[in-house]
């Protein structure tokens, strides 16, 4: 483009300071909420009113700050099982098979202890709640390494096959719980049976302990990338898996252990989800939704681009609008979805977005 | 037996559809990730306007255009402004997903319309499937733009230099691959199952996609694989036919899925990864930039 003897260039940046890319991304964000006034506006809905019901409920009202916190433990647990396979370069789309089955794995070790009988039953609650948090994330990372197996075996494309173990997982928790399914509940309902009250995650003001987890997690992945060989391997990996691959780095051990590290938050996010959520101790029949809420870890983690830190900011962000919007939709008589279309159009302002991390608008003399 | 197996030819004629849309991109070094998201466009806005309009010529019309112009954002995001084909393609496919969900809501439930007819008792996208296969692989191997979208493919700077405009070639590729993509989503909601409701595709999106790495970009390999699916996935909702009252139906369900991861792994092997190394285009996911 040429304008009065200057030329709009392109260059490629070779870094980009964090506090840019923290800019960038607000940016994206806020052009994305612009974008979407329009479908306020296709429905007939003031855009700033809509936004004003959003974030109050999101993060003023009590009771909807209560349900943002809870969902942005599920939300920064997911989105860390999007990044750490992401920082070495390979994509984890399977969060939602990787929840059920962690969910599944919870729930077994419920059932083993006769939590499905009765939900007054009293259970040692010092003993099952931390075996069904390891089993969840051990149901979660199995799931996660099958993927990661096959991609460093057999270099079998990640998208895809956990794309697949997605609705492999979405069935096994059908057969578990529906039409006579071992896990199902004892009313019949095509639903789990519900947790016993005694094995429920304790809250403090309301709030799941399971929020630990994250603050654990946050300060072990800073550590893992920031001072370890491990972290090291896997930014290099994630840079050139070529380069990584001749300078010694056990490329198909590296991919595993990423998947399976990634399943296992994801598994913990499911513990939390049916296991912490008060209101939510049991998989109901509507299942599918959460694991379409997993995907918010995809945005999660290209916003804050891999940084574990970064990643509670925004995990905080798009909790409450996720839930903001629930809210908004059933107020404003919206039709089902508005939370699905904000997420959609997020991403989608994102990847637009994605151009100016890489690239540099300059204005330049022409040369003749 | 035989409405079996004419269904099974009408899932795998949608799977065709994709396919041979995500084979073109391919050809000219273009990874579209996003295919389900093409797919579920395509099929709630043809679903959408064939239902409020009563017609099905512009239910399909409507469904090609929609995936032309997502195959035209995803050459934009990945040909003019260089960001990364993985991201662009999952961008759309979210984007696919989230947006259909809310505007295809209030249309939820079933077309309410008379099929349209068979042709010698095979569905009408049958034969043109095949018909499209042929030429596909006509074009792509005997014609001079065949030749000019696999030199994009393979090696975009030499085909520059030999006169071939690469952007050119990219976004016609990603545009006619688009548009393959939103006529096998329209194929499915107005033909199929012409029943609407959210995310209702189950990953067909990809399955084509793995259906592309498997074909060896090669669009007859690529039917065998469609009809290959296509009978799997009928199978999996009527295991009947094959061993009635064994195991539960949710299990039958996994199998396309398990099916595909398999034969993900098998054409990995050595034996298959010789053949295929050979004829991947060597440019495929990378964005080029001319040096001015």
């Amino acid at each position: 483009m040429t304008t009065f003897g200057y030329q709009l260039k392109l260059v490629r940046r070779a870094t980009l300071p964090s506090w840019k890319a923290a800019v960038f991304s607000i940016l994206a964000v806020l052009f994305g909420l612009v974008l979407f006034s329009s479908v306020f506006l296709q429905a007939h809905v003031d855009p700033i009113a809509a936004y004003k019901e959003i974030f109050s409920y999101a993060f003023v009202n009590t009771y909807g700050l209560r349900l943002t916190i809870s969902r942005f433990i599920f939300l920064a647990l997911v989105t860390y099982a999007f990044i750490i396979p992401f920082r070495a370069g390979l994509w984890n789309i399977g969060m939602s098979g990787q929840l059920y089955v962690g969910a599944l794995a919870a729930f077994g070790v419920a059932y083993a202890f006769g939590g499905r009988d009765s939900s007054t039953i009293q259970l040692p609650a010092g003993l099952v709640i931390p075996l069904m948090m390891i089993a969840a994330a051990a149901g979660g990372g199995l799931v996660g390494g099958i993927a990661g197996f096959l991609k460093g075996r057999w270099n079998v494309n990640e998208i895809v096959s956990t794309m697949m173990l997605n609705f492999i997982a979405f069935y096994l928790t059908s057969k578990m719980i529906k039409e006579g399914g071992v896990f199902m509940n004892p009313g019949g309902r095509g639903e789990s049976f519900e947790l016993p009250a005694s094995i429920r995650a304790p809250t403090i003001m309301d709030v799941p302990t399971t929020i630990f987890l994250v603050l654990v997690l946050v300060i072990f992945l800073q550590f893992l990338f920031a001072k370890t060989s491990l972290g090291y391997k896997i930014r290099a990996f994630g840079h050139n898996p070529m380069a990584a691959h001749y300078a010694g780095i056990d490329t198909g051990k590296l991919s595993v252990l990423v998947f399976v590290m990634g399943g296992a938050f994801a598994g913990l996010a499911a513990y939390h989800y049916f296991g912490a959520v008060p209101g939510v101790f049991k998989i109901p029949r509507n299942y599918g939704y959460f694991g379409d809420l997993a995907f918010y870890g995809i945005i999660c983690g290209l916003i804050s681009m891999g940084n574990p830190l970064a990643a509670l900011p925004v995990a905080f962000f798009f909790g409450g609008l996720s839930i903001g919007g629930r809210f908004a939709q059933g107020k404003l008589h919206l039709g089902f979805g508005v939370d699905y279309a904000l997420l959609g159009v997020l991403m989608i302002t994102l990847v637009m977005f994605q151009f100016f991390y890489r690239y540099q608008m300059m204005w330049m003399k022409k040369e003749e | 037996m035989w409405p079996f197996i004419a269904r099974s030819l009408e899932a795998a004629t949608i799977f065709t559809f994709a396919g041979l849309g995500e084979l073109i991109d391919q050809r000219s070094g273009i990874l579209n990730v996003g295919i389900e998201g093409t797919m579920l466009f395509g099929a709630t806005f043809a679903f959408i306007v064939t239902k409020t309009t009563g017609n099905y010529v512009l239910g399909f019309a409507v469904g090609l255009l929609i995936g032309a112009l997502l195959g035209l954002l995803h050459g934009f995001f990945s040909i003019t402004l260089g960001v990364d084909q993985v991201v662009s393609g999952m961008g759309i496919w979210i984007f696919g997903f989230g947006a259909t969900t809310y505007i295809g809501n209030p249309y939820t439930g079933p077309l309410g319309m008379k099929r349209l007819p068979l042709i010698l008792g095979l569905s009408p996208f049958f034969y043109l499937g095949v018909l499209l296969v042929v030429v596909t692989w006509f074009v792509l191997a005997k014609t001079s733009i065949g030749l000019r979208v696999r030199s994009v493919g393979e090696n975009p700077s030499v085909a520059e230099v030999s006169g071939i405009n690469v952007t050119v070639i990219r976004y016609g590729c990603v545009t006619l691959g688009g548009m393959l993509a939103g006529f096998s989503g329209a194929v499915y909601a107005l033909y199929y199952n012409p029943v609407w409701n959210y995310n209702f595709l189950m990953g067909w999106g990809f399955i084509s996609l793995a259906l592309v790495f498997f074909s060896m970009w090669n669009s007859y390999i690529l039917y065998a694989g469609a009809l290959l699916f296509g009978l799997l996935w009928q199978l999996s909702l009527n295991p009947q036919f094959i061993l009635p009252g064994l195991m539960s139906r949710y299990v039958w369900r996994m199998v396309p899925f398990i099916v595909t991861i398999v034969v993900l792994v098998l054409i990995s092997t050595d034996w298959f990864r010789m053949r295929w190394g050979a004829t991947k285009p060597e440019a495929l996911g990378q964005p080029y930039h001319r040096e001015d």
